[in-house]
């Protein structure tokens, strides 16, 4: 009878649907968290990337760019205006410094970025409004006037003309720019250079970074090298600032999430094997019945893999397709990688599959002589190996 | 005749040790083509392990076993698909599928022996409507009563035309008027599917059916 299992399975609906449910939520929330991991390192790499620049030089060590304390002193850029190796006039000063804006009285998480209009950095036009006043003088004047304007990223629900509160300064937003989070959706606010250093650093000459872009004469990894041989500096090509942005910022944060997930799997296959092993125990006079009147070892495994193969492959299923629901509903980015969630989700069925497979070969060692006790629904769980029988001559 | 189960020095000892039990003793055994046997004795007199043996459940610590004429070896062979194929089970506690109709019951049967399933639901039917049963095909075992779940698990015995079939203690849930049923089916079968049949058994009124009885003591054969 091809839906044996099937029948064994309604007679049970209520094990096996609740199986079946707790598969996909893990499920789920394995690929959901990959999602949100993904989402980081997508995040991560965007500004990094819209900025155009080749080299980003950090304090010595800082670490790098984004990760460690960094403050330099304007007066560098003169130094690089006459380095080899960079193209000229491109090095440009960064200020790029976690901040908590307030927003309509509320408190809210923003990453500020100083830049000097027309440089690398910032974004080069905006979607909507104008974009910030520049200042007046490229040297630093403490008593200079300084535009408290700001560029807001497009998402972050701001009107053109609404104030926010960044310290103790009140900036108006004047354009919106595109939306260029950073990891965990932080948004990002565009300033000019001087407003930056004002709000942010007390008005004093210091900046976080500098950027440029390399000649095509030489490779960034030279110049990079060059700029290092300096000395009060450290320099980072592109690649090796996208790697560390994602080592800080994604991946050291992110261990305990891939911990995690490892343990969700654990869980997923715990979870089929239990099952599996609770219904074999269940099952262990029926199982005896079946090999009594006949069974082979290998029908009755079947009848159990098809089960756990069963569950295990629609909890997967379901599981996969509600873990894109959930990322579309998420309140972060999550990005959900297509090949990796097939891999994953293979890798789950194996896990599922192979240790419902553990405990259904107990399943094959019930003793038929159980048939000649008892009632079927009625067994006790004492009776699965039989130790009274010779249970190793009739294996089969 | 033939014998088609034949028993030669049986012995089971259950434990090892001091505490070894030895369950069936120097038992030999000839059961004939066609014969209605009762093996009957006292509770713990090892009936049960008896018809294990016999049956390719247990298998002895020594003696010979030939089934049809096949001698058994426990070590090579396949001994699932000797009761699959020539030897039927009917048990005191019926132990039908509860999630399977009484059609489906018999059907598993054939489904363990690889029939085609067409087949197989045709001569299920043709079974479960000769032992009475065709208005309760679809009818799940809590659905039937102690006499039809009897009926059923006979009937799913001799789904696979079996040799032998051992029935242990199969009246003993049934009250006196579907056991002297049961018995009667049991005898007409017999006749009709030219089937050898042997049955554990307290109940003295099935003696009177049987063409030989058994007597077990202590795991001997004391007669026969």
């Amino acid at each position: 009878m091809k839906a044996l299992f099937l029948k064994d399975m309604r007679y049970r609906q209520a094990r096996v649907v609740l199986t079946t449910l707790g598969i996909t939520m893990l499920i789920s929330l394995i690929l959901l968290l990959g999602g949100i991991m993904n989402g980081m390192r997508i995040q991560a790499q965007q500004y990094v990337n819209s900025t155009g620049a080749d080299i980003w030089i950090s304090a010595e060590g800082s670490g790098g760019a984004f990760i460690g304390f960094s403050l330099l002193e304007e007066e560098l850029m003169a130094f690089l205006g006459s380095s080899p190796g960079l193209v000229e006039n491109s090095a440009s000063p960064l200020i790029f410094a976690q901040a908590r804006p307030t927003v309509n009285g509320k408190p809210t998480k923003a990453m500020v970025v100083g830049y000097t209009l027309g440089n690398l950095g910032g974004p080069k036009q905006v979607v909507e409004g104008r974009m910030f006043t520049p200042r007046k003088y490229m040297d630093y004047r403490p008593e200079d006037h300084v535009p408290y304007e700001v560029i807001v990223d497009e998402k972050m629900g701001l009107e053109i003309g609404e104030k926010i509160t960044i310290s103790k300064d009140e900036v108006r937003v004047v354009g919106k720019a595109k939306s260029l989070m950073f990891v965990l959706d932080t948004p990002l606010l565009f300033m000019d250079i001087r407003a930056a250093q004002r709000v942010l650093l007390e008005n004093t000459p210091y900046i976080n970074m500098m950027v440029a872009k390399t000649d095509s004469k030489y490779t960034p990894d030279e110049v990079a090298a060059n700029l290092d041989a300096f000395g009060a500096i450290e320099a980072r090509t592109l690649e090796h600032t996208l790697s560390d942005i994602m080592e800080y910022w994604v991946d050291q944060p992110m261990k305990a999430v891939q911990f995690l997930r490892v343990m969700l799997w654990l869980v997923a296959g715990l979870l089929v094997g239990m099952i599996t092993y609770v219904t074999m125990l269940e099952k262990t006079q029926e199982i005896g019945v079946l090999k009594a009147i006949g069974a082979s070892n290998s029908y009755v495994m079947t009848l159990l893999l098809k089960q756990v193969a069963l569950i295990s492959v629609i909890g997967v299923g379901i599981g996969f397709c509600l873990s894109y629901i959930f990322a579309a509903a998420a309140p972060i980015f999550v990005k959900i990688n297509l090949v990796e969630s097939v891999i994953v989700a293979c890798i789950s069925l194996i896990v599922c599959c192979g240790s419902g497979y553990l405990a259904a070969r107990k399943g094959i060692k019930v003793d038929p002589m159980i048939a000649f006790r008892g009632e079927i629904d009625s067994t006790p769980i004492r009776n699965v190996d039989m130790p009274t029988t010779n249970v190793a001559l009739i294996g089969n | 005749m033939a014998a088609i189960v034949e028993g030669i020095g049986l012995t089971k000892r259950f434990g090892i040790g001091d505490a070894a039990v030895t369950a069936i003793d120097s038992v030999d055994i000839r059961i004939e083509e066609r014969e209605l046997v009762m093996i009957v004795g006292d509770s713990g007199c090892g009936k049960t392990t008896l018809i294990s043996l016999l049956g390719c459940i247990l298998t002895p610590d020594a003696g010979e076993l030939r089934i049809d004429g096949d001698m058994i070896d426990p070590i090579n062979h396949d001994l699932s698909s000797v009761r699959r194929d020539k030897i039927g089970f009917v048990f005191q506690m019926f132990h039908l599928l509860p999630y399977l109709t009484a059609l489906e019951n018999v059907m598993v049967a054939m489904d363990i022996a690889k029939t085609k399933e067409a087949e197989a639901e045709k001569r299920a039917i043709e079974l479960l409507t000769r032992v009475g049963l065709s208005e309760r095909l679809h009818h799940r075992p809590a659905q039937l009563s102690g006499g039809e779940k009897q009926r059923v698990s006979f009937t799913r015995a001799l789904a696979n035309r079996p040799k032998i079939i051992f029935a242990d203690e199969p009246t003993a849930n049934l009250d006196s008027r579907q056991s002297d049923n049961l018995m009667d089916l049991i005898e007409e079968l017999r006749q009709e599917h030219q089937t050898t049949i042997a049955i554990v058994t307290h109940h003295e009124g099935l003696r009177e059916n049987a063409d030989r009885i058994i007597h077990l003591k202590d795991g001997r054969i004391i007669s026969a």
